[in-house]
C-alpha cells in the first residue's frame, strides 16, 4: 500500500528522480565505516531538536520558575527524566561526534579544492555547536548553571576595547538575571536551530555539488566506485543506533542531578563546566596576570581561525597524510594539549581525600564498648568523662591515645577510666577515630 | 575489506546472505535499525506529551471549617484557602462548598458547582431551595432536583468530622449528564 501511494505521489512530483539523486550518489572508492561520522553527527542534531522540542512543552524560561520546571520535568513527567537525559548526553554525543568528523575529514585532506567551502561551513558548524552548549547549560537556573555562565561571560568581557560592551549584550545588561536568561533561550531555542539548519543544508548542498572525497590514495579512489545506497547508508543507520544505544543507556544508568537552585548572592559554588570545556578550564589556571589575555581569547581566536582558513594554510595538493607531516603535526599536537589538559582536570576534579577505613572501625568500637556512657561527642552522650567532639585537635598525638588506651592512668592519673580489655588493632582503630574528631573536617 | 563492488554474477560465491542478496541485507538492517531507534524515542514521547492527562492528582483532605459555625439544618457556605498544583506552579485559591449540618451531627457537603453547566448556586433561606442563577436550576435541601435544566441532583463530596473540625475532599464532577462523574 505505501508503494502504491509512493508511485502516486512520484506521477505527480516526478520524486524518483529525486530519490535517485540522493541515493545514487557515487562514493569514490567505495562505501566504508571511516565515512560514518558525519551521518552521526546529523543523527545527534535531530535527536537534540526532538528532544529540546519536547522539553520546551514543560520548561519556563524565568528565573522565578525555571528551576521547577526542570524539576518537574524530571520528577512528574512520564519518561520526562528520560527525555532530559537524552538531551544532556546527547548534547556530549555532538561534541565528539562532530570532533571525530571533524578529524576524519582532516586525516582524509577532504579540505582541499574543490572542498575548502565544505570545511569552511563546517568550522562555523562547529561553533554553532559550542554555542548551543554554552546557552543551554544556563537553562536550568540551578547553581552550576548560573555561576558557569557568569564566569564564561566575564572572560568575554576580557576582550579589549569591546569586551565589557559584548559581556553587557550577553547578559541583556549590568547584571546576570531574568533578561540574560531569556535571550540565552531564544538563542538555544529559535537563533541557533535557523542558523544551524541553514548551515547544514549549505554543507550538504555543497557535499552534493563537489561530491564525497573517498580515499587519499589515488589508487584505492579508482578501485571503483559505490553508491551512497544501500551500503554506505546501512552502515550509517548501524552506527545511528550504536550512538542511539549509548546516549539511551546514559541517560538510564546515569544519575542525572539538578544542583541547588541558582543563588546569585552565594559566591562561594565553585562551578565546573561541562567536561568538553575542561581542557580550557584547565588551560586558564595555569595563566595568570598580564598574561591572561592571551589564554582568554587571543589563542582561542587564533586556533579558530586557523581552523577556519586551513585549507588556505595548507596548500600542498596531495592529500595523503604522509605528505602533510606540519599539518599531521599540528593536528596530533593539538589533540595531545586538548586531551592531557582535559586529563588533569578530570583528575584534579576527583581527586577526593581518601577516608580512612580505620575511623570507621574506630567509630564502631566506641560503639561496642559503650564509650558513650561516659563520653559526649558532638552533643551526643554522657558528661561523666570530657567532651570528645574535638578530642583530634585537643591531644593531636597518636602516641598519648595508644598509651591511654593501653592504660588510661598511665598518662591521666586523676583518671576514673576503666582499663578496657582491647586488642592492639582495636586501639589503633580507636585511636584513628579520636584523631579524627577535629574542628576543620 | 571495504571498497570492493558487489559481483554482478548473483550466483557468484559470497553474494548471499542468512536474508537474501547483500543488497536487501543492507536494507533489511537499515528499516531495522531505523525502526529500533523510532520505537524506542516515540514510546516514551508520546508518553512524555500526554502525561498531565493520565496523570491522576492524589486529592487530600482538606480543612474547611468547624462544625459549631454549622446551624443546624441550615446550609452555609464555607470559603477555605486551598494549595493547588498546577505544573510545576503551587498557587494558593480561595475555594468554597456547600455544608448541611443534620440534626445527628453528621454534615452533607455539596460541591459548589451546579452539575447543569458549572456555575455557583445560592441558598434562598426564605424558599429554602437551592437555586442557581445561570440556567434556573432549583435544589431542595437534600440535593434533589425540584426544577429546571439540571441532570442530576447536586454532587456530594466526602466529608469527615474530626474534633470538631470539618474535612472534605474537594472533587470536579463532568457537567451536563445524568450520572456523577468525577473529573
Amino acid at each position: 500500500m505505501l508503494n502504491r501511494l509512493y508511485e502516486w505521489l512520484d506521477g505527480r512530483l516526478h520524486l524518483k528522480s529525486v530519490e535517485k539523486t540522493l541515493l545514487e550518489e557515487p562514493i569514490p572508492g567505495g562505501a566504508s565505516w571511516i565515512y560514518v561520522f558525519g551521518s552521526a553527527t546529523l543523527f545527534l542534531f535531530v535527536l537534540q531538536a526532538v528532544t529540546g522540542m519536547f522539553l520546551a512543552i514543560y520548561y519556563a524560561p524565568t528565573p522565578d520558575h525555571a528551576y521547577d520546571s526542570v524539576e518537574f520535568i524530571k520528577n512528574q513527567v512520564t519518561f520526562g527524566w528520560f527525555v532530559r537525559g537524552l538531551h544532556h548526553w546527547g548534547a556530549s554525543g555532538m561534541v565528539v561526534a562532530v570532533g571525530l568528523h571533524m578529524l576524519q575529514v582532516f586525516l582524509y585532506g577532504a579540505y582541499k579544492p574543490p572542498r575548502e567551502l565544505m570545511w569552511m561551513v563546517g568550522v562555523v558548524l562547529f561553533l554553532i555547536v559550542l554555542g548551543f552548549a554554552f546557552t543551554g547549560y544556563l537553562l536550568p537556573w540551578d547553581q552550576t548553571a548560573y555561576w558557569a555562565t557568569q564566569i564564561g561571560i566575564n572572560m568575554v568581557g576580557t576582550v579589549p576595547l569591546v569586551g565589557d560592551f559584548l559581556a553587557k549584550i550577553m547578559r541583556g545588561g549590568e547584571m546576570l538575571g531574568a533578561l540574560t536568561l531569556s535571550r540565552f533561550f531564544a538563542v538555544h531555542v529559535l537563533f541557533l536551530p535557523a542558523l544551524i539548519v541553514a548551515g547544514i543544508v549549505l554543507h550538504l548542498f555543497i557535499l552534493r555539488r563537489v561530491g564525497p572525497a573517498g580515499p587519499w590514495d589515488d589508487e584505492r579512489a579508482s578501485l571503483g566506485s559505490e553508491t551512497f545506497y544501500p551500503r554506505q547508508v546501512y552502515m550509517d543507520a548501524v552506527v545511528m543506533l550504536g550512538v542511539f544505544a549509548v546516549i539511551a543507556a546514559m541517560a538510564i544508568l546515569v544519575p542525572l542531578p539538578l544542583t541547588d537552585k541558582a543563588n546569585p548572592s552565594d559566591t562561594s559554588f565553585v562551578p565546573v563546566p561541562e567536561w568538553y570545556f575542561l581542557f580550557y578550564y584547565e588551560l586558564l589556571k595555569y595563566v595568570h596576570g598580564p598574561l591572561e589575555p592571551l589564554a582568554t581569547w587571543v589563542l582561542p581566536m587564533l586556533i579558530i581561525l586557523g581552523m577556519l582558513f586551513w585549507p588556505f594554510i595548507d596548500r600542498r595538493k596531495s592529500r595523503h597524510p604522509a605528505s602533510r607531516p606540519i599539518g599531521m603535526a599540528l593536528g596530533v599536537l593539538f589533540l595531545l594539549a586538548v586531551f592531557s589538559l582535559l586529563g588533569v582536570s578530570v583528575k584534579n576534579l576527583y581527586a577526593v581525600k581518601r577516608v580512612d577505613p580505620a575511623i570507621a572501625h574506630g567509630k564502631a568500637v566506641f560503639a561496642r564498648f559503650g564509650c558513650a556512657g561516659c563520653h559526649r561527642v558532638h552533643g551526643e552522650g554522657g558528661a561523666v568523662g570530657p567532651d570528645l567532639s574535638y578530642a583530634g585537635d585537643v591531644r593531636p598525638e597518636r602516641q598519648w591515645h595508644v598509651k591511654h588506651f593501653r592504660d588510661p592512668r598511665s598518662v591521666s592519673p586523676a583518671s576514673i577510666m576503666p582499663k578496657f580489655p582491647l586488642s592492639e588493632q582495636e586501639i589503633n582503630d580507636l585511636t584513628s577515630y579520636m584523631l579524627s574528631l577535629k574542628k576543620a573536617g | 575489506m571495504t571498497s570492493l563492488p558487489p559481483p554482478k554474477d548473483k550466483d557468484a560465491p559470497g553474494f548471499y546472505t542468512p536474508i537474501g542478496s547483500r543488497r536487501t541485507f543492507f536494507q533489511w538492517v537499515t528499516r531495522a535499525a531505523v525502526g529500533v531507534i523510532g520505537l524506542c524515542l516515540s514510546i516514551p514521547l508520546v508518553g512524555y506529551v500526554i502525561s498531565p492527562a493520565l496523570k491522576r492528582r492524589e486529592k487530600p483532605w482538606v480543612e474547611v471549617g468547624g462544625t459549631d459555625e454549622l446551624p443546624v439544618g441550615v446550609p452555609k457556605q464555607l470559603d477555605y484557602v486551598a494549595t493547588v498544583r498546577d505544573g510545576y506552579l503551587e498557587s494558593k485559591i480561595l475555594k468554597a462548598v456547600w455544608a448541611v449540618k443534620q440534626a445527628d451531627g453528621q454534615v452533607t457537603v455539596f460541591s459548589p458547582a451546579c452539575p447543569h453547566l458549572g456555575c455557583g448556586y445560592r441558598w434562598e433561606g426564605g424558599e429554602q431551595k437551592f437555586k442557581c442563577p445561570c440556567h434556573g436550576s432549583v435544589y431542595d435541601i437534600t440535593g434533589k432536583v425540584l426544577a429546571g435544566p439540571a441532570p442530576r441532583r447536586l454532587d456530594l463530596l466526602p466529608s469527615n468530622v474530626q474534633d470538631g473540625r470539618l474535612l472534605v475532599i474537594y472533587k470536579e464532577f463532568k457537567s451536563g449528564i445524568a450520572k456523577s462523574v468525577e473529573l
